[in-house]
């Protein structure tokens, strides 16, 4: 369906109070948006003014949830600034340095590839695993960072919290939890995607790891897949034998 | 259009002071935070509560539009819009989110078939407050149509799809009640 610009305007209102279900409208009027600034400005007004509406719905939170929610802000990473690339001011910083001391920085260079091959040999034996560990930081700052991340936190049916942060532009996911009981002896939770085209495990809680577990990275999130855990015999199974305790849709 | 950072949510005072607590929040002050979180969950529970209704499911989603603030302080944008409005913001989202998400269960069916706010109730279950009388008056202002669409839309999280076809009007029709009801709404409480 073809919206004109009279259309699309209208659309301001309900797009204040997010009653446009349709993704490919709400695109729509979100790239028309950016360009029409009295549509913006309309629907800053009338955000604010939706936001008096939830004003006079104010209700006392239950009691306990001032502690939970102060709890897992003391244990939630905050998303960093975006920040601007400093490439170019770094490159000519440089070129300043070499212009001045040509010879230094020759002999700096040497140095520093002098220091490398000694770090490289002493590093070497460890280097490969740096490099997981790295790359495993990477990815997950990458999940963190992803302007499309999102976080959920859920209850387990069994009581235990989960906490899952996952980006679909990124296809990955980061699980945490805490407070889950131990799995039965011999049983372990395992992490499942439930997607529309089939099941795929997302990875295993050790034993030990009950009450705290992850992060837990996983890769290969798609669209409309959900978020699953069940109790499994250990080591985990290649589909799920028993009742999620858990379901969290991964939602865009 | 209203200078930034002046919200309609409070008055002009403490939406500042949550704008500054704001700041601090995404510097790490968890201190400010709590703060934040005694000023603002009241209206993100109450909000949460009354789209979702679900006393347990409304306090996953009210925890989760905190944590939330927490996480991603540092990307509210004062000149786009008061601490208050972002906040609600995410918080209305949320909860629109986790009804939708129920859409093909029967507890939709059952939200669907029973149409289950009645502009009244806007401040029956909540605190008494000067501002929720203040909302009930300005909403008593619009035309019915106007009314009925708001209040399915904000407090009911229906679609205007969903709105247009519970008060059997055209699409058309309800997306410019709302904008024009809304466009009321604020001129009456002074949003500008």
């Amino acid at each position: 369906m073809r919206l004109s610009r009279a259309d699309l305007h209208a659309l301001t209102g309900a797009y204040a109070v997010d009653a446009i279900d349709d993704e490919p409208e709400r695109e729509r009027f979100e790239r028309h948006m950016r360009r029409c600034q009295q549509c913006a400005g309309e629907v800053r007004d009338l955000t604010a003014t939706a936001t008096r509406l939830a004003f006079a719905s104010s209700r006392p939170p239950p009691p306990d949830m001032r502690g939970t929610v102060l709890a897992l802000v003391s244990q939630t990473r905050q998303l960093p600034p975006v920040v601007e690339h400093r490439g170019a001011r770094s490159s000519a910083a440089r070129a300043a340095w070499t212009g001045r001391f040509p010879m230094l920085s020759y002999a700096f260079a040497a140095a520093c590839v002098g220091v490398a091959v000694v770090l490289l040999v002493v590093l070497i034996g460890t280097r490969q695993q740096l490099g997981r560990v790295q790359a495993r930081n990477t990815a997950l700052t990458a999940v963190l960072n992803a302007p499309d991340s999102r976080a959920v936190t859920q209850t387990t049916n069994d009581g235990g919290h989960a906490t899952l942060v996952y980006s679909l532009r990124r296809h990955a996911m980061i699980f945490t939890s805490h407070g889950l009981p131990p799995p039965p002896p011999g049983k372990v939770y395992e992490l499942w995607l439930i997607g529309p085209p089939h099941v795929r495990p997302a990875g295993l809680l050790g034993p030990g790891e009950a009450g705290r577990a992850g992060p837990i990275l996983t890769t290969g999130v798609i669209k409309g897949d959900e978020f699953g855990m069940t109790v499994e015999p250990a080591g985990g199974t290649r589909k799920p034998t028993t009742t999620p305790i858990l379901l969290i849709p991964l939602r865009a | 259009m209203r200078p930034a950072g002046t919200g309609p949510g409070l008055p002009e005072g403490k939406d500042r002071d949550l704008d500054g607590l704001l700041a601090l929040v995404a510097r790490g002050d968890e201190g400010a935070f709590a703060r934040v979180y005694d000023q603002l969950a009241g209206p993100v529970y109450g909000l949460v509560r009354r789209v979702v209704r679900n006393p347990a499911q409304s306090e996953e989603v009210a925890q989760e539009v905190l944590l939330e603030v927490w996480r991603a302080a540092c990307r509210f944008d004062p000149t786009k819009g008061s601490a208050a409005t972002w906040v609600m913001t995410i918080a209305h989202r949320r909860a629109v989110d986790r009804v939708r998400s129920v859409e093909a269960s029967a507890e939709r069916e059952q939200r669907i078939a029973q149409p289950i706010v009645h502009a009244d109730d806007v401040a029956s279950t909540v605190e008494a407050s000067l501002e929720a009388e203040r909302v009930r008056r300005c909403l008593d202002g619009l035309t019915e149509l106007q009314r009925e669409s708001i209040t399915l839309a904000y407090y009911g999280g229906y679609s205007y799809r969903e709105v247009s076809q519970l008060l059997s009007s055209t699409l058309g029709t309800i997306k410019t009640r709302i904008r024009d009801g809304l466009i009321r709404l604020r001129d009456c409480m002074g949003v500008s």
